[in-house]
């Protein structure tokens, strides 16, 4: 993107803004099948990009790309680019631990670890930092804030983290992810296993965290994202269909196969 | 619903009449079947209250006879009519042990390999042939301990212990003796080899039910394999890992063949592992065909009771440890 790009964006917050993920002609292949076909995409920095398509589009796997987490499973290879910051982390000289403590990921069900809440939250922090007592006593308390957990926890801290509720649970793998502070966050279908309520705060939290963190969120709800995403990525088949501003890609998508699914004839 | 049809109704159609017997022939089967699963149920507890209850009966002459020397004493004199048990439990409990000790990591070892390191086409052969090895007869390791095992040790192992091990303070005890090759840490090793296809088993199964979003959280933090192993799958199967271990304790703790062969069965009592010993079911199954008094086949019926007893205080021992750890973690 030019200067000259950006200057004609203009005002416009959603172009503005730097790309924190650039994604170049990305395959992906389980065994034999491809499941990614020739992605391009930019993801923009400190915004929600949502991705939305019909089950068994790609779209899951396209996140799973961004911090490899598919690479612990030995039949997945993705082939192609994603530049993060101008490195691109699919080379595998990109060291595992560095890209996981920049790119966190919340997956669809709540899996809290087997251990007290404090310690699901110092577990990643240990990974990665030494720290004291007090510090990560802080460091615990501020991702717990960060997720809007902390009122309803700090009582209660060393009780087994199963002990919370699916809502709470979901927001203490957030405040799992964040801790790290990382500068991206991946979200697969946060709130597909919450109830509705549960699914208003998570998306209230959402639209807090992306002031610090870049956010690409999977999901299969279209108002979800219409109401979360800045930007927002329609796949269909392993393939990007379109790629936009939230808005424009929900009132005129460029793309009849946007339309169609967007207005529920197909998916 | 014909089935609504309260009894008082007046005698209706022949599908109403129909219905109401099915109801009363279900209720009957479901009764019958409830009664069928609940003596099933009972047959267990009644052969565990009657062999504990025989052996108690069988053995009243020893206990009588010596009383709770019958567990402190290490002389075992069928000649002079004086018996006491401390050696055979001894035996059993150490052979035991030592058999957990090596077993446990090498069984959990092959259980992560299996469900975690090892690519896909490894994993159905491996498992198949660890758990082969659960059904060799005992016998079998038995001989391969006596005529295999036991002349390594004597050759090797055991001058190397000896040197090195038997000269270190407090330990030191544990491996001083002339280097026979049957012995207590020779049943620990064969018992170990028995043992490590049950507990890998159970560990293998165990290790598969851990939700792969679980371990997906902890590698998307940054983990390694193995800290996703220790911090997460661990825990998270703590108590049927618990499980499978006391399995194969329990299987140690009767094993009989196998430990009769390379135990050496003496009755003399020595701390050090190099030496022969003897355990619970190798004394019962030496003795019994040459018990010709009553007060010799009492004291060995006695000394079953006595491994009912060991099972029994072990597994309660295991159960105790995880309700403990429970509560330590705050899920009751």
């Amino acid at each position: 993107m030019t200067d000259a790009d950006l200057q004609s964006a203009g005002h416009g917050r959603d172009a503005a803004a730097a790309s924190k993920l650039r994604v170049r002609g990305l395959d992906f292949f389980y065994g034999a099948t491809q499941t990614l076909r020739n992605i391009d995409m930019d993801v923009p920095e400190r915004q929600v990009t949502a991705i939305i398509g019909p089950s068994g589009c790609g779209k899951s796997t396209l996140l799973r790309v961004f911090n490899r987490i598919y690479a612990i499973y030995p039949k997945q290879e993705a082939r192609g680019e994603v530049l993060m910051d101008g490195e691109n982390i699919l080379d595998a000289r990109y060291p595992l631990n560095r890209l996981r403590s920049k790119v966190g990921m919340v997956f669809q069900k709540p899996v809290p670890f087997p251990m007290s809440i404090y310690e699901n939250i110092a577990y990643g922090i240990r990974h990665h930092e030494r720290l004291a007592k007090a510090k990560m006593d802080a460091r615990v308390e501020q991702a717990l804030r960060q997720a809007v957990l902390w009122d309803e926890v700090k009582d209660k801290l060393k009780q087994s983290a199963l002990s919370l509720s699916g809502g709470q649970q979901q927001r203490l793998c957030i405040a799992r992810a964040v801790a790290l502070k990382p500068d991206v966050l991946l979200l697969d279908e946060p709130t597909s296993a919450l109830d509705p309520i549960a699914t208003g705060r998570i998306e209230q939290l959402v639209e807090e965290l992306k002031c610090d963190f870049t956010i690409v969120i999977v999901t299969h709800n279209m108002q979800q994202a219409a109401r979360v995403s800045d930007q927002t990525a329609f796949m269909y088949m392993g393939e990007l269909i379109e790629f936009g501003d939230t808005e424009k890609i929900f009132t005129k998508p460029d793309r009849k196969q946007t339309e169609d699914y967007i207005t529920g004839r197909f998916g | 619903m014909s089935a609504l049809v309260p009894p008082s109704a007046s005698p209706g159609t022949g599908t109403q009449i129909a219905s109401r017997q099915r109801i009363a022939h279900d209720a009957w089967n479901d009764r019958l079947f409830r009664g069928l699963l609940l003596g099933c149920a009972l047959l267990v507890l009644a052969a565990l209250l009657g062999a504990a209850g025989s052996t108690l009966w069988g053995g009243r002459l020893a206990f009588h006879s010596f009383g709770w020397k019958f567990l402190v004493s290490d002389r075992w004199d069928a000649v002079n009519g004086q018996f006491g048990a401390l050696v055979p439990i001894w035996g059993t409990l150490m052979t035991s042990l030592l058999a957990m000790l090596l077993a446990v990591p090498v069984s959990f070892g092959i259980a992560l390999f299996l469900t975690e390191v090892a690519p896909a086409w490894l994993r159905a052969p491996v498992a198949a042939a660890v758990e082969l090895l659960a059904g060799i007869p005992s016998i079998i390791y038995g001989m391969w301990g006596l005529f295999v095992l036991a002349p390594f040790l004597a050759a090797h192992v055991d001058p190397w212990l000896n040197d090195r091990l038997g000269a270190l303070p407090g330990i030191g005890r544990l491996f001083r003796g002339p280097p026979l090759g049957i012995g207590m840490l020779t049943a620990g090793l064969v018992l170990a080899v028995m043992v490590i296809p049950f507990i890998s088993s159970v560990m293998r199964e165990v290790f598969k039910t851990v939700p792969a979003r679980l371990k997906e959280s902890a590698y998307a933090l940054g983990s390694t394999t193995w800290e996703v192993v220790w911090n997460i799958v661990l825990p998270y199967t703590r108590s049927a890992v618990i499980g499978g271990i006391f399995l194969g304790l329990g299987r140690a703790l009767g094993e009989t063949m196998a430990v009769t062969f390379v135990l050496g069965n003496a009755h003399q009592f020595s701390e050090s592992l190099l030496m022969p010993s003897s355990s619970i079911a190798s004394v019962i199954a030496n003795e019994f065909t040459e018990a010709y008094t009553d007060l010799h086949r009492s004291a060995l019926i006695a000394l079953g009771f006595l491994l009912f007893m060991v099972t029994f205080v072990v597994l309660a021992f295991a159960k105790l440890l995880l309700l403990r750890l429970a509560r330590k973690e705050g899920d009751v």
